[in-house]
């Protein structure tokens, strides 16, 4: 299987303070991947990297082949604050990066439709940001970046702001989702649990400067639902493993 | 008996202007103050009643000056604020010739303005204009600084090309800080017009104060102050009504 995205000893620095060390690592085709790592460790810098967003001094890294220098039309991003637009409504805010992109289409409305179902907004199109909850707004967020349907979706601690229960029930809904486009997902998080439950692979970064210390695969089947993190024994000794690699237990 | 708050609230506030109305019209009448001192508020009233002709038609002037002196401050200032914001040349010439311009006491130039363009509606509507102009460059330049970083990266994140990013992102958040402006901009505008007409004028409200309390006839003063008060309310709200379409602030 050919690398959708590869990094080769890819190293950040701003100012004096080296911020990612030495990062290699190749995320497949329809791969889940999460970057699990401590707070400062650069874990949302290298996904800024990958996403074209910020440039760096060392390394390389290529999307479908080719050199990452400007965000590309095929990778969605989806930021640690749900970055909506407070004067435009639901729909509007979904189909925001279809809009501003010439090349792209806006989709049909069976499509939109099914979108916004997908996501549990229906009955919301008209409304405007303020008027939802922090969980769907998140959920706005999720969809404004797969109305472009892209090829990758890079997620920075999406969830992060979230109470517990909103935040499983829409890894929940991103896992149902995920399992039926098969899109890639680089998810950077700092949840053991979470990182188990929705990865193939989890990449475990050290502190600053980060760099990658283990790839761990992640061998629980799918379809996956809550009901793992209790019953499957394997996604205990997961958690312990990563805890240790984190150096938290 | 009881009142909700709010209507004892009112009630209170009702209240107290009357007896201060009260207290000015017997206080005048007791005291014998010479009425062309300070009037009593229903002589003014019925002032304001019998002068209602000429007062509308001066009004209908100093409404002329101010609301194109206004409109002028906002068609100008808003696209020279963004062209110091975007420009650093701009930012470096433009800029610091406003702030001196401001800093020249309006009132002090109103002479020069009256010689320069003559007594009509011209040097008053430049006075409007001056005197609003700047709040406007000031709430704009606030607005465009105002987008948040991680909405820019979001955009740039979408591939919106710059302009795409000033028109559908900057401007948007910019609005209610815009509006912020004008709201300040508009009493000011009223107040330049005024100043014009003090200095230089053969009508307009201004005139009318100034020709009124010249000759004695202090009742006519007080109306046309009141004339003028209620037209600096009436554009201010009508600024502010602007405010249910452009409710969001940029979180």
């Amino acid at each position: 299987m050919s690398a959708v995205i590869s990094m080769a000893s890819v190293g950040k620095t701003f100012g004096d303070l080296r911020v990612l060390g030495d990062v290699s690592a190749e995320i497949g085709a329809a791969e889940f991947v999460s970057v699990l790592g401590p707070s400062g460790c650069g874990k949302s810098t290298l996904l800024r990297l990958i996403a074209g967003l910020t440039s760096f001094e060392d390394g390389s890294i290529c999307f479908n082949g080719a050199e990452v220098t400007t965000p590309a039309p095929e990778m969605g991003f989806v930021f640690q604050t749900s970055n909506l637009l407070p004067w435009l409504t639901v729909r509007d805010n979904l189909l925001l990066g279809v809009d501003l992109d010439a090349a792209m289409q806006r989709p049909s409305d069976a499509a939109f439709a099914e979108l916004v179902e997908t996501l549990g907004l229906t009955g919301f199109e008209a409304s405007h940001p303020h008027q939802l909850s922090g969980g769907m707004r998140h959920r706005v967020a999720i969809g404004q970046a797969l109305a472009r349907n892209p090829q990758v979706l890079l997620m920075d601690e999406p969830f992060g702001a979230l109470d517990a229960l909103t935040r499983d029930r829409l890894n929940m809904e991103l896992l149902r989702i995920w399992q039926r486009d098969r899109k890639t997902v680089v998810l950077v998080t700092h949840s053991i649990s979470e990182a188990v439950l929705l990865s193939d692979r989890v990449l475990v970064m050290s502190e600053r400067p980060g760099t990658i210390v283990e790839d761990v695969r992640i061998d629980l089947p799918r379809p996956r639902d809550p009901s793992v993190t209790r019953e499957d024994p394997a996604f205990g000794d997961y958690v312990v493993r990563l805890s240790k690699l984190m150096g938290v237990s | 008996m009881s009142a909700s708050p709010i209507t004892r609230d009112r009630l209170i506030s009702i209240g107290f202007f009357l007896l201060l109305g009260l207290g000015w019209e017997f206080g005048v009448r007791w005291s014998g103050v010479q009425s062309y001192l300070l009037p009593p508020p229903s002589a003014i009233l019925a002032e304001l009643w019998q002068s209602r002709a000429p007062i509308l038609a001066q009004s209908l002037v100093t409404l002329t000056e101010v609301f194109w002196g206004f409109i002028i401050a906002v068609a100008l200032g808003v696209p020279i604020a963004a062209l110091i914001f975007f420009s650093r040349t701009a930012k470096r010439t433009v800029y610091p010739l406003f702030v001196a311009l401001q800093s020249i006491p309006k009132i002090g130039l109103a002479p020069l303005i009256v010689v320069w363009f003559g007594y009509g509606l011209t040097s008053k509507l430049i006075m409007a204009f001056l005197f609003a102009f700047f709040p406007i460059i000031i709430s704009t330049l606030g607005g465009l600084a105002s987008t948040p970083a991680h909405l820019e990266e979001h955009f740039r994140a979408l591939r919106a090309s710059p302009m795409q990013s000033f028109w559908r992102l900057r401007v948007p958040a910019a609005l209610p800080s815009i509006l912020d402006g004008c709201k300040v901009a508009m009493p000011l505008a009223v107040i330049g017009a005024v100043v014009g007409e003090f200095v230089g004028s053969n009508d307009g409200l201004g005139n009318l104060i100034l020709t009124a309390s010249g000759s004695g006839h202090t009742k006519l003063t007080f109306a046309a102050l009141i004339a003028v008060t209620l037209m600096s309310l009436i554009l201010f709200y009508s600024v502010a009504y602007w405010e249910r379409f452009i409710w969001w602030r940029a979180a």
